[in-house]
């Protein structure tokens, strides 16, 4: 191979990071895109993972530097997928870079524009609990560490243009469109949450202390909107009783749905041992409906929960939660399913609504632009879910991660690991079909 | 202690502060710092910049570099955590080795962190500079070693994900050694009648990848064969196997544990090894095998039971965990007995159904509309299981969701119970010193972000080894592994960071304490001595602080360096050159 | 002691957890007493009681020790040797004349700025009370 062969990866995640850094281990050269300004996807969200009680970004930010600062890997960041042609071996792609209006060499990441800038917007990373400024980082360890220009919401004050003492910021940046010729391309997009808004009955919305899973993982967060303090989010007094309501759009439910995201019963469980190690005064309750800990060190993780932590597992579905207009608190009503009764949760401080994770709406447009299948749920259709698990339906092509089908994030590694020993593998018969060596 | 060896030259130190725009400098008074950094033993030069790791700060340590002979570089200004490679890599440039370089924060430890206090925050940033000064006075050149990568993989099992990872492997180029300790390949594969989601019949999948395989020319495959001894490292694995009690010796760069896991016999549980219609999931597999025929001359299934949980998720170890496939095995012969018995009377005695995901929760309420029906009962009323006259079997289950006690009376009982490790891993773990979790399978070295790997370089597991998974994950897992594995062969060697330990044998006494402590096995003792294995040392420095005899020596962390750093953090009187070395 | 007596402080942080959490510390602005200053190794493993003794010895009037939860040292076991050797210098520490409480322990993740800027704010604020190392007047009267 006179050249380096290249290789693009789709979505900056941990499934995208880890394929990244397989191969670029392996003397490919690697484009990651990424949609967003940072790599880093949704456990950079996350405050912790389980069943070790890791802290998230702890473990994930030092895999985000090893990207930015790896020869074989260029990051390209607040940018799409534009169009393929071509086939395994030899891929033409176009993508299209969005304008940060900041100049990524010159910019340091000090700040100095945000603190100036007079626009406020809700923060996509914070789940849109908090705000950032209409020039801004959306998390302290982004990478790359650059400032981003929101145009939107931006009133070309040009205050951050003067305060920056760098001379980084520049308006007259244009959208820039990235050529590549690349041997396979890698899929690893990730999911949404889905918006519980629908289920009235859950007051998601209206009832301000009523919050997604997600939401919550940025609320206790020390990072998050309040700097990770346990507070109830429509007054900010003290919680005393948290509840979590598993398969909220999920499961044969009316709305959402119909699959099992795998994944909730475990966050629930970890988020219940984040209040009770926090405040262990404060009493916890998931609601659930199979508790599902099948994975390495799940079931103890959740007897530990049970038994260590006193979180009370409930096993229903509950109808209703209702919002005391004067004190904001909540009660839900539910049918305990072991004993056959109608009962409520009275005083309920904060409920989270372990909602559905979907994929996310742009994997059709994937789909469309790469010729690649989806599967009636939305997810990336693979040639067979047993023997090729993260082949897609067009060779050279590769799905991995919870884009493929709901998993947690060491199968998510594994899987991302897979497609890159599927891509080498493949790039190797090319190789050597090129050469003229029999495989 | 061990000393390490004054550097030969003596050191010249250019010392660049920065202002980070406002953000040192706006707190800091740098040029103070500038001017005292100058008064400091071994400071050749010291200079200000707005941006040190701009384009043109760089380039002015190049400059300063050449202009004044400089042989070691302090940059006071953030975190070595983002920006030491970028410095290391324009010393390197300038010709400066770059474990001669020191990173001082005045940023994020000192301006960032006293912004209403900068005439303090000023004395803290000289406190600092003068700690990397004294530090950088202690720095030694560090080459970093490289350790070639044999490209031979040793895949240990020969079940589906050793066959799957070694036919990665082949495909990709390098060479196979495929070791089977059975007279066959397959594993657990070879006793399974059809497989979820799709149905397929198992042996038809299997004989298709035991073909390719066996016709693969970089894969040599040896069956009835085991591993007695692993030694070596990395890159440089010497193997020694038994086939048919004949020794055969050969080298490997990396090697993958594919060893799978057995089921577990629930002997004494349900009366399974007091009836003969009391089965278990695989003997059921077996029986489903033969076909519907052979099937109907064993019994005609007009009431089958199922249990789920026999013999898992237990209060204690090594039992504790869930098996995560039992239930979706459950569902898919279930389906199968009530598809080929459509009069059939089929229940599944649950806990929780673990139907995860979105085939299988598919499945599971296609199963239901099936008519399968499922009992949930709890863990701490199981049910009981009595025999009848007619050699039939009473199975009393309490209906927790219903709050009553059903009898059933059925021809068949199978009861589904967990994969477990097996019986050859302990030794397999002795042989390559890699640990098995409470839950007996094999560790990895990160549950969430390595969990193909081991803490120990160059060994893999996948599979079932690794824990209970269905075949769609066990083959993700082993093709995962070819990636982890294929890294350090498709690069045929592996580089070591210089931050590893020495041991100076003049003062090793052999205790071994070194050898106990590291987790990662780098230390081995040979003629009484401990040598460190630089391609597994991690750096990480506990064996250094444990020796009684200061026999060990940490690399770019040394005693020396460290104690320069605690004798220069506060000073009351004018700083002393740092004292000649009394071996 | 008429004037106000400012504790000298020095910080051992490893390089994965405590550090990071220093860091981040930073990043979010927080604020804490300018009394300390930070030597940096890989792992709490690599504190030796000899460093953490030398530090006394140079009059330094607190040791704060930093690592990794446990469970979660970046090298596996490295900072179980650190526990058990701060354990073993608080048992030391007052055959030399000093209080154990001189010396603390704490694990500090990447993520817990806040807390690192918590403890050192505390520990500071604990050794201002204890007064100044009894070590210090002796090496000023050696001097």
């Amino acid at each position: 191979m006179s050249e380096k062969t290249s290789i693009l990866v789709i979505g900056g995640g941990i499934a995208g990071i880890q394929a990244s850094l397989d191969l670029a281990g392996r003397g490919f050269q690697v484009y990651l895109l990424e949609e967003t300004p940072t790599i880093g996807g949704r456990m950079a969200q996350l405050d912790k993972t389980f069943p070790t009680m890791d802290c998230s970004i702890c473990i994930l930010a030092p895999k985000m530097m090893e990207c930015f600062r790896h020869s074989n890997i260029k990051l390209l960041t607040y940018g799409e997928l534009k169009e393929i042609k071509g086939s395994v071996g030899n891929f033409h792609v176009k993508i299209l870079q969005k304008p940060r209006y900041v100049d990524q060499t010159k910019c340091t990441g000090c700040g100095a524009c945000a603190e100036h800038c007079p626009i406020e917007v809700p923060n996509e990373f914070d789940m849109e609990l908090g705000m950032r400024k209409a020039i801004y980082m959306p998390m302290p360890q982004a990478v790359p560490r650059c400032m981003t220009v929101d145009k939107e919401n931006c009133i070309e004050c040009k205050l951050c243009t003067k305060m920056c003492q760098a001379g980084a910021v520049d308006f007259q940046q244009q959208p820039q469109e990235v050529d590549l010729n690349v041997g396979v391309v890698i899929i690893a997009t990730g999911f949404n949450q889905y918006d519980p808004s629908e289920i009235v009955e859950y007051g998601y919305k209206k009832q301000r202390n009523v919050l997604t899973a997600l939401e919550f993982e940025r609320w206790v967060c020390a990072s998050g909107p309040v700097g990770g303090h346990l507070l109830r989010p429509a007054d900010g007094g003290i919680p005393k009783k948290i509840a979590f309501i598993q398969c909220v759009g999920s499961r044969g439910s009316k709305f959402g749905a119909p699959f099992c995201s795998s994944v909730c019963c475990m966050y629930a469980t970890k988020e219940a041992l984040i209040i009770r190690e926090h405040a262990p005064d404060v009493s916890v309750y998931i609601f659930y409906n199979e508790l599902r800990a099948f994975g390495k060190g799940f079931q103890e993780f959740v007897n530990r929960a049970r038994e260590d932590y006193g979180v009370n597992y409930i096993r229903s579905r509950p109808g209703e939660i209702r919002e005391d207009p004067k004190t904001k608190s909540l009660t839900i009503w539910y049918d305990d399913t072991f004993t056959r009764e109608i009962k409520s949760l009275c005083d309920v401080d904060l409920v989270v609504l372990c909602a559905a994770l979907i994929p996310r709406e742009s994997n059709k447009k994937l789909a469309e632009i790469t010729g690649i299948e989806l599967d009636e749920c939305g997810f990336f259709k693979v040639t067979h879910p047993l023997m090729a698990p993260v082949d897609s339906t067009v060779p050279g092509i590769y799905v991995c991660g919870y884009c493929q089908s709901p998993k947690d994030i060491p199968d998510s590694v594994a899987q991302a690991s897979a497609a890159a020993a599927r891509a080498a593998e493949a790039l190797a018969l090319v190789q050597a079909q090129r050469t003229g060596d029999g495989a | 202690m061990i000393m390490e060896q004054q550097p030969k030259e003596k050191a010249r130190i250019g010392v660049f502060i920065c202002h980070c725009g406002i953000n040192i400098g706006g707190v800091v008074n740098v040029p103070h710092v500038v001017k005292y950094v100058k008064t400091l033993p071994n400071v050749t030069y010291a200079e200000d910049n707005m941006y040190t790791c701009s384009a043109e700060g760089i380039d002015k340590i190049k400059a300063a570099i050449k202009e004044h002979n400089l042989n070691r570089v302090v940059v006071a200004s953030c975190t070595p955590r983002t920006h030491e490679p970028l410095f290391r890599g324009a010393c390197a440039d300038a010709g400066v080795n770059p474990y001669l370089f020191e990173l001082a924060n005045i940023r994020e430890h000192c301006s960032w962190v006293h912004m209403r206090e900068p005439e303090k925050a000023t004395e803290k940033a000289k406190d600092i500079v003068r700690m990397a000064v004294a530090r950088a006075s202690f720095l030694k050149a560090q080459e970093e070693s490289e350790v070639a990568v044999d490209p031979t993989a040793l895949v240990i099992g020969g079940g589906i994900s050793g066959l799957t990872s070694a036919l990665c492997l082949a495909n990709q180029g390098f060479k196979v050694y495929l070791v089977e300790k059975e007279p066959e390949l397959g594993g657990m594969l070879r006793k399974i009648f059809k497989l979820y989601p799709t149905n397929e019949e198992a042996q038809r999948i299997l004989e298709a990848s035991i073909n390719t395989v066996m016709s693969h020319k970089n894969i040599n495959t040896l069956t009835n064969t085991s591993i007695k001894s692993v030694d070596g490292y990395i890159g440089n694995f010497e193997v020694t196997a038994l086939k048919d009690s004949e020794e055969k010796k050969f080298k490997a760069g990396t090697v993958i544990i594919a060893t799978g896991a057995v089921e577990f016999k629930p002997v004494g549980l349900f009366g399974y090894d007091k009836y003969d219609k009391v089965l278990t999931q695989v003997d059921l597999e077996r029986v489903l095998q033969t076909g519907k025929s052979a099937m109907n001359k064993f019994f005609k299934p007009q009431r089958v039971a199922m249990i789920q949980c026999v013999g898992a998720r237990e209060e204690k170890p090594p039992r504790a965990y869930c098996s995560r496939i039992c239930c979706m095995v459950a569902v898919k012969n279930a389906m199968l007995i009530k598809e080929w018995y459509p009069d059939s009377a089929v229940y599944i005695l649950y806990q929780d159904m673990q139907t995860y995901g979105k085939d299988y929760e598919d499945l599971h309420r296609k199963a239901r509309d099936a008519g399968i029906i499922f009992i949930n009962y709890a863990k701490q009323t199981p049910p009981e299981v009595m025999p009848l006259p007619d050699n039939r079997l009473r199975l009393t289950v309490y209906h927790a969701l219903l709050g009553e006690k059903r009898d059933l009376d059925c021809d068949l009982i199978v009861l589904s119970t967990p994969l477990v490790q097996q019986e050859t891993a302990e030794e397999l773990s002795k042989i390559l010193k890699v640990p098995l979790g409470q839950d007996k399978f094999f560790l990895e070295a990160h549950v969430k972000l390595r969990p193909v790997d081991f803490a120990t370089d160059g060994i893999y597991v996948c599979g079932t080894a690794h824990g209970p998974k269905d075949i769609g994950e066990s083959i993700s897992q082993a093709y995962a592994v070819s990636s982890r594995a294929g890294g350090p062969m498709a690069n045929r060697k592996v580089r070591t960071e210089a931050i590893t330990a020495v041991v100076d044998p003049d003062r090793c006494v052999g205790c071994r304490m070194c050898e106990k402590l590291c987790p990662f096995g780098a230390h081995r003792i040979e003629e009484g001595k401990s040598t460190v294995i630089d391609a597994l040392c991690k750096g990480c420095g506990v064996c250094a602080a444990a020796c009684l005899r200061r026999a060990i020596t940490m690399r770019h962390f040394t005693d020396d360096q460290i104690m320069a750093e605690v004798k220069t953090a506060f000073l009351t009187e004018a700083p002393k050159p740092p004292k000649a070395p009394t071996v | 002691m008429t004037e106000q007596f400012e504790p000298r402080i020095l910080g051992f942080l490893c390089n994965w957890c405590s550090y990071a959490g220093a860091d981040l510390a930073g990043v979010s602005r927080m604020s804490y007493p300018t009394n300390i200053r930070i030597i940096r190794t890989m792992c709490s493993g690599r504190v030796d009681p000899l460093h953490v003794l030398e530090a006394f010895r140079q009059g330094i009037d607190g040791v704060l020790v930093t690592g990794c939860h446990i469970g979660d040292c970046h090298y596996i076991t490295g900072n179980h040797a650190c526990e058990k050797r701060v354990k073993f210098l608080k048992e030391v520490l007052p055959q030399i004349g000093l209080e154990p409480e001189r010396l603390r322990l704490e694990w500090v993740s990447a993520s817990e700025g806040g807390k690192f800027a918590k403890v050192v704010k505390e520990f500071i604020e604990e050794v201002k009370k204890l007064g100044a190392s009894p070590l210090r007047k002796e090496l000023q009267e050696s001097v």
